[in-house]
């Protein structure tokens, strides 16, 4: 079964001054358990604004999507208990502590009270929070920040987890970490839907990539695929070919 | 939807805690109002004390001049010397020329003792040292000396003997005219020919009632709006601009739940806030650091406790739900800042109708979110509650805070506030950036308007006075900012030709528009009375004898109408006429158009006039027809001014054809109808 099933997903921003703007135009993807999906296109593509559709953020104008079988319209609370959202710009309450973040966003995701504190404690080990797990989050380094943003985005340990550019403002080392991270989600069966502008990052990570330009989807499989549809080898020439730049 | 308590009980207790992290809101909300009150309390104690010791020892200089100075001196020496007053210490000096004493300090009062003949002409009126509210003018009598106290305003110990030796001789003179008096065979002192004894009978408490009801929602919303504030500024505003709303919405706690959290964290501040204010002031009364008037009898028993607690909870809750909507339709901190003046004036306003003499709670006034409440308040301490009005006027605020929190729930939902990158204005054409501005536009020209008409009100004629709000303010504003923003000026003043129908509908709909606007007059003025002084001096302004009709008409009818009409059927509306439908069109141009018409009690006809007009343009796509509609409006009200036909006196069925008239021009406007362009079409 698909962890996540997306059909005509379309967005129609009203913009005060511009009239109407497709930012999403009928976009079609699913991605299984164990499975990275990437959504890689260029700034403005679209990547973004399908992300926060499918986390609930923002409501289609028309299309559908389920996420572990719940409908995005109509179970809007279901869908974002079974997923963890990771962006660039979602922060972290600069006063909590590291552990009081992961205890907060367990509570607040629906897990049992009786099981928030041994996830704490689990997510602390794991992510090696230990140090400084009790110091206020606008106290740690960029680094620590990011690990605990992880840590907090799967609080309540869900089954999809959506990564919007997560290595946007991180430097090699900490994005490499992320990489890593992301790999491990994905052995320990979840389904991973991963958006990105940086060819290489897709190239290494995505088990399969939808190349999306002004909000419609171009093309979407695996690396071999998409090199056997474009005749190119680099990813960077398939996403040229694609968008015909 | 059902409310998911646990939720909304993890949210809140992290916002407390988030607040109660946060210096800056623990310091301005709790800690600088307990602290500031008492010190300026015990400062101003203080000073006053030593003022007053300082007045017993001070001794103040003088000299005296004129031909009545003898009898000048007599009556200060009296006046120093007089039993039962306030000590005053005088020391009488030689001064040469007593001005130039005066302003070198070393003389701080000249006493002139002269004749009436003696007198110098009045020049322009001149302060009377120790000037009381309700003291009648004092004339000159032939053959009673005249003392002149002369003194410099510009310093405080000049001020202070001019006050103190001007109330000391008052004071002998009473004592003289009563000896006077007694000599000429009246017995009696002048004070009791007539005796004139006044008995309330209110009890104190309920005189106590009246003055601390008038007071009690005012503080209350002071309360409120300052804890409140700075909490709902944080709570959204600043969720939004550090990033952790969106992280917040991502989770499965639902949009009601955090708003629900986020409301009672505010309210819970906000509580807080006014007790520990109530409990700060009960303290300063103990300590008698604030001295209670010699009449202040409250009896608050627990059951009117209660009725007033109850009562100024719904108000609470509505205040915090217009706070937390505002900082939630902002999309900064900043942003949210700048809103909170216009809702600090929006929710104490209401709250002064407390004040109007005479308003009672079983009036329209009960529906009256805030202000109702002020009244009610005001009934149950005066132990005059009315138990059916105050029940209506509780589900009034009740129902109030209820819209307005769906209003908030609602902006978790605005995608142009959660994705603020959306509204970049990078890239955008002027028009298309006009149209972003043009209410922050329109808001400068209103806050330019209140500022003339604050500073020249009265001071200039009318003619000067129109010529500078409608060439200046309205059709210069115009020019300007068409110019600024390179607008094509038929497009954005719907500068554009209409059919004879359309003719023919203004010149049955004008004056139907103008009897109905009448209808609405006096319906608006049964919810805030208008004074009959008001009305009469703005009939006055329009029947001013230095302005004939012709003139009048010029300046009263043709050119508001050509100069309004392009600012907000033109300008306003092509700002606006993308972002909203054309029912909020009509709706909001109107009321912009009554709000800058200043004075309270024409705002309701006037916003229903712009609606009016705001509707023929939008389905003429023209502001000719609006001009002309305008402009006919503003001569019959002359016409009628002058011909002294009372317009505030029409027959219902008058107002009953009139509305047909306005439906029939309607039909026509609807029929022959060559919309606005670029509307916003429903979705």
């Amino acid at each position: 079964m698909n962890a996540v099933e997306v059909r005509g997903l379309t967005k129609v921003f009203h913009d005060e001054a511009r009239g109407e703007i497709r930012a999403v135009d009928g976009v079609d993807f699913h991605c299984r358990p164990g499975e990275i999906f990437g959504l890689l296109g260029a700034n403005g593509a679209g990547k973004t604004t399908t992300l926060r559709m499918l986390a609930t953020i923002l409501t289609p104008t028309a299309g559908e999507a389920t996420v572990m079988g719940h409908d995005l319209l109509r179970q809007p609370e279901a869908v974002r208990r079974c997923l963890g959202f990771y962006s660039a710009s979602t922060a972290l309450y600069p006063r909590l502590t590291a552990r009081e973040t992961l205890a907060f966003f367990a509570r607040i995701n629906g897990l049992d009270s009786q099981l928030v504190k041994a996830r704490v404690e689990e997510l602390v080990a794991r992510f090696g929070l230990a140090d400084y797990a009790d110091a206020r989050v606008e106290k740690l380094s960029q680094g620590m920040k990011q690990k605990v943003s992880i840590a907090r985005t799967v609080a309540h340990d869900p089954p999809v987890l959506v990564f919007d550019e997560p290595t946007v403002g991180l430097d090699v080392l900490n994005a490499l970490e992320m990489q890593r991270t992301i790999a491990e989600f994905r052995a320990e069966g979840k389904a991973i839907i991963f958006s990105t502008h940086i060819m290489s990052e897709a190239e290494r990570l995505c088990d399969r990539i939808a190349v999306i330009h002004r909000g419609r989807i171009l093309a979407c499989d695996n690396l071999a695929g998409l090199r056997q549809l474009t005749g190119q080898h680099y990813l960077e020439d398939i996403f040229v070919a694609l968008v015909g730049g | 939807m059902r409310l998911d308590s646990s939720t909304v009980a993890t949210l809140l207790a992290t916002e407390l805690k988030l607040l109660l992290r946060d210096r800056r809101t623990v310091v301005v909300s709790i800690v600088l109002p307990l602290l500031v009150m008492p010190i300026l309390l015990f400062a101003g104690r203080t000073l006053e004390e030593r003022r007053a010791r300082r007045l017993e020892t001070t001794r103040f200089t003088y000299t005296v001049t004129g031909s009545q100075a003898e009898r000048a001196r007599q009556l200060l020496e009296a006046a120093a010397s007089s039993a039962g007053a306030p000590t005053l210490l005088l020391e009488e000096r030689d001064a040469p020329d007593p001005e130039q004493a005066l302003a070198d300090k070393s003389l701080d009062l000249w006493v002139q003792a002269l004749t009436c003949e003696e007198l110098p002409p009045p020049a322009a009126p001149a302060r009377t040292a120790g000037e009381g509210e309700g003291r009648e003018e004092e004339r000159p009598v032939p053959g009673v000396p005249v003392i002149q106290l002369v003194f410099r305003g510009d310093r405080d110990r000049s001020g202070e003997a001019a006050t103190r030796v001007g109330e000391a001789l008052r004071r002998v003179r009473e004592v003289e005219r009563a000896t006077l008096l007694a000599e000429a065979g009246l017995p009696l002192p002048a004070g009791e020919v007539v005796q004139v004894e006044e008995r309330d009978v209110a009890s104190a408490a309920q005189v106590t009632g009246l003055k601390l009801g008038r007071l009690l929602t005012v503080f209350f919303l002071l309360f409120v709006l300052s804890g409140g504030a700075v909490v709902a500024t944080d709570t959204l505003a600043g969720e939004k601009e550090r990033g952790t709303l969106e992280t917040l919405l991502t989770t499965s706690a639902g949009r009601r739940e955090i708003i629900v959290a986020k409301l009672l964290a505010i309210l819970a501040v906000a509580v807080a806030i006014t007790l520990i204010q109530a409990l700060n002031f009960l303290a300063y009364v103990v300590l008698r650091l604030i001295p209670l008037p010699a009449d202040f009898a409250l009896e608050l028993s627990p059951g009117v406790a209660a009725a007033v607690l109850a009562m100024l909870l719904p108000v609470a809750a509505l205040v915090s739900c217009l706070l937390l909507l505002t900082s939630g339709r902002a999309h900064s901190y900043k942003e949210a800042q700048l809103y909170f003046f216009p809702v600090f004036l929006l929710t104490l306003l209401p709250a002064l109708a407390a004040f109007l003499p005479g308003l009672a709670l079983r009036s329209p006034i009960a529906l009256v979110p805030v202000a109702g409440v002020a009244v009610g308040v005001k009934e149950i301490l005066t132990a005059a509650p009315d138990t059916p009005m105050l029940l209506l006027t509780w589900l009034v605020n009740a129902a109030a805070a209820l819209g307005l929190a769906l209003a908030a729930e609602r902006t978790l939902s605005a995608e142009r506030l959660i994705a603020p990158a959306a509204a970049s204005e990078l890239g955008l054409k002027g028009d298309e950036l006009f149209q972003r501005h043009a209410l922050r536009a329109f808001a400068l020209l209103w806050a330019l308007l209140l500022v003339i008409s604050v500073n020249f009100e009265g001071k200039l004629d009318v003619r000067t006075q129109t010529a500078i709000n409608l060439l200046g303010v309205f059709l210069g504003g115009t020019l300007v900012l068409v110019h600024r923003y390179r607008l094509d000026p038929r497009r954005a003043l719907a500068l554009r030709p209409v059919g004879w129908p359309v003719w023919l509908a203004v010149a049955v709909g004008a004056p139907a528009g103008l009897i109905t606007g009448m209808g609405v007059f006096q319906l608006a003025s049964r919810v805030v009375p208008v004074p009959p002084e008001v009305v009469e001096s703005f009939s006055r302004g329009l029947l001013s004898a230095e302005l004939p009709l012709w003139q009048a008409l010029i300046f009263l009818a043709i050119l508001p109408a050509v100069c309004e009409e392009l600012a907000f059927r033109g300008l306003l509306l092509y700002g606006l006429h993308r972002r909203l439908r054309p029912l909020a069109l009509v709706l909001l141009v109107g009321l912009v158009f009554g709000v800058f018409h200043v004075s309270l009690f024409r705002i309701a006809p006037t916003a229903y006039l712009g609606m009016l007009l705001t509707a023929v343009t939008l389905l003429t796509g023209s502001v000719y027809p609006a001009m002309a509609w305008h402009g006919i409006n503003n001569a019959l009200v002359l016409v009628a001014a002058h011909g002294e036909a009372p317009l505030d006196e029409v027959p219902p069925l008058l107002h009953a054809a009139a509305a047909v008239a306005l439906a029939t021009a309607g039909y026509i406007l609807w029929r022959v109808r060559t919309p606005y362009a670029g509307l916003r079409r429903r979705q």
